[in-house]
């Protein structure tokens, strides 16, 4: 009985799952535990890292007020960039998501067009709208509505603006691709019980939708986390967040207090993860049967 | 019977469109109170479009809806109180079978002990207790198609709208259910329609059967009245098989007609065509008796020769042909017959139909 087997005694299946198992051992489950040693060892100015067992790299993470200013910050640009896109993005999908089919691949063409320019050229793309002789600046104060200059470069607004050109896409994608997949009768049904449309969106779309929407916030969490580019340019030297602070740690040699920051945004994607999946439960709707 | 009175669901002159095709036709319906009415036909011939326009789920392009006398042409589908069932039954996957059912209930903000009443008497009417807790994917297909049974009765509903209910279940659990429904209905004395393309379905189920064709209604009538009356080619070839014979009236009276079937006369019951008129006939293959020619007796007949004999164990389809045309009979003992043989043919006057034109 083929279908009474377990996966992993069925034939073929490690024959199938065995190399991408083992290059993902080896190139990814290896280098993250050396890395996850290197955070717990000393600093060194003439090796990678010392030779004693410390915590100080993450005490030092946790309570240097710039660290902690960093992470807060860190937290309240993916809040809002995840809040943004989900506000924006949510409608777009339920527009999307009623195209005939023709129509809903040329939309996602259409959608993914930004993300396939350079994350480089589109940061600087920005610079030169939102810069101190950018766009904005220059129209505002050739009108006459300010006399010098406004500061958006280099602040949380420039960063947030940065990050959801790229990430608004994923989020739409991720939520229009599970809005499509809900059967039309579903709601109809929920309207022939007496469901108004906003019960009807409430009891039976927002719940189906929701692997669709844990999983874009997800992308779009993870992706925020571990942006550099347009953090880095829109941000500056002002306004820098925690995956700047692993750049700066590394370009000034100190490997253990970069690996200890990496397993901080580690444990911060870990946690929000597991916060999006608790709120959405997805499963409700995937696992059953 | 007074049928406007008594019509739970009427079309008053109903047209849809959709862009240039017409999907409805100017349709007058009535469907009476209590009835389990069908509305039948061939995929594409607007019975689902004309359920989803008492649903409301469908907007006519013209005309008028009425539900229990209440004009419904524009009110949406939440406001209009019917329980549907749906092809793929449509039950919530994120719910179980409690909460699906209670689903209706909870709309209309009936109180928690009182739901919980409902929906379990309504889960022993359709004998689903002790599934409160599964989900649909945890059930096999009849038993969801109980739940979204339970689900849309648990709301008294006015009518209730069955879209090709049946048609996803096999065989032998679809005759359990068929019997199971109606009755359901019955017992409750709910008001049915039910959309099938499936004639023996309608015919088994119905009080009453509207069959269409390309967004007419051709005929309404009792299943008995649709079988042996039909009005109309398609309706008579459409619900089991008919043999067609055109002739020329000879003579004609109110009580039945003389006609010309190429060299043979024969005689109908009632005729309301007139001498000279060129008719299309029907008749049943299961009315016709092969005889020799002293059984004939006072009925009509023809003679024929035997083309195919092909044994179906309830009964025997004998193929025959009459100059030039192809007839069927269908007969008990077919002891004797071969292919090439010629037989008399026999009927009762009254098992033959003259044909509308359609």
């Amino acid at each position: 009985m083929l279908t009474a087997r377990p996966f992993y005694r069925r034939p073929f299946f490690w024959a199938v799952s065995a190399p991408p198992l083992l290059a993902t051992l080896v190139f990814f489950v290896g280098p993250l535990l050396l890395l996850f040693y290197v955070s717990f060892m000393s600093p060194s100015s003439t090796q990678l890292f010392g030779n004693h067992a410390t915590f100080d790299n993450y005490a030092q993470s946790l309570t240097d007020s710039f660290m902690l200013l960093t992470i807060r910050r860190t937290l309240g640009v993916t809040a809002a960039v995840l809040g943004v896109c989900l506000v924006l993005g949510y409608p777009v999908a339920l527009v999307v998501a009623r195209m005939t089919p023709r129509r809903r691949l040329i939309t996602m063409m259409v959608l993914l067009f930004p993300l396939m320019i350079s994350n480089v050229v589109r940061a600087y793309g920005w610079l030169e709208i939102l810069g101190h002789d950018g766009l904005i600046n220059l129209v505002l104060v050739k009108l006459g509505v300010i006399d010098f200059p406004l500061r958006i470069i280099d602040t949380f607004q420039a960063v947030v603006i940065g990050l959801l050109t790229i990430l608004l896409p994923y989020m739409i994608i991720s939520i229009a691709n599970s809005l499509t997949a809900i059967d039309r009768s579903l709601h109809e049904a929920a309207e022939s019980l007496g469901a108004n449309p906003l019960r009807t969106f409430w009891h039976v779309t927002w719940p189906l939708s929701s692997p669709g929407v844990a999983s874009g916030l997800m992308l779009v969490f993870f992706l925020t986390l571990s942006a550099y580019v347009t953090i880095a340019l829109l941000g500056g030297v002002r306004y820098k967040l925690l995956v700047s602070a692993v750049f700066d740690a590394v370009s000034t040699l100190q490997w253990p207090q970069a690996a200890a920051l990496s397993f901080i945004l580690l444990a911060l994607a870990l946690i929000a993860g597991a916060l999006i999946q608790l709120v959405l439960r997805p499963h409700r709707v995937q696992g059953r049967g | 019977m007074d049928s406007t009175a008594e019509a739970d669901v009427r079309f008053d002159n109903v047209t849809k469109h959709y862009q240039n095709v017409v999907a409805i036709k100017a349709l007058n319906l009535d469907i009476p109170r209590g009835t389990f009415f069908s509305l039948l036909g061939p995929s594409g011939c607007g019975k689902t479009t004309t359920l989803r326009m008492i649903a409301g789920f469908e907007h006519p392009t013209q005309g008028e809806i009425f539900i229990r006398g209440e004009r419904v042409t524009d009110i949406p589908p939440y406001r209009r109180n019917f329980g549907m069932v749906f092809q793929n039954y449509a039950l919530f996957p994120h719910m179980s079978v409690a909460q699906n059912v209670a689903f209706g209930l909870k709309m209309r903000k009936l109180r928690r002990d009182e739901i919980a009443k409902r929906v379990r008497e309504t889960l022993d009417l359709v004998k689903l207790n002790g599934f409160e807790d599964r989900y649909p994917k945890q059930l096999s297909g009849g038993q969801q198609q109980r739940v979204a049974l339970a689900r849309a009765l648990v709301i008294h509903p006015t009518v209730l709208l069955l879209d090709e209910s049946l048609s996803a279940l096999d065989k032998m659990l679809r005759e359990e259910m068929q019997v199971e429904l109606r009755e359901l209905q019955r017992k409750l004395g709910i008001t049915a329609v039910f959309v099938t393309h499936d004639q023996e379905e309608a015919l088994t189920m119905s009080d009453r059967v509207a069959v269409m064709r390309a967004g007419v209604v051709e005929q309404v009538g009792t299943p008995s009245e649709i079988y042996e009356s039909p009005r109309t080619e398609f309706v008579a070839g459409f619900l089991g098989n008919s043999n067609f014979v055109d002739g020329v009236v000879v003579n004609a009276s109110a009580d039945g007609a003389g006609i010309d079937i190429g060299g043979e006369q024969i005689r109908i019951d009632g005729c309301t065509a007139s001498a000279g008129e060129r008719v299309r006939l029907a008749l049943r293959p299961e009315k016709i008796d092969i005889v020799a020619d002293h059984d004939v007796g006072n009925r009509e007949s023809v003679t024929a020769t035997v083309r195919e004999v092909i044994y179906r164990g309830a009964a025997t389809h004998v193929y025959l042909e009459r100059n030039g045309v192809r007839m069927q009979a269908y007969v008990r003992d077919a002891a004797g017959l071969e292919p090439g043989r010629e037989v008399r043919c026999a009927w009762a006057a009254s098992s033959m139909v003259l044909l509308r034109d359609a």
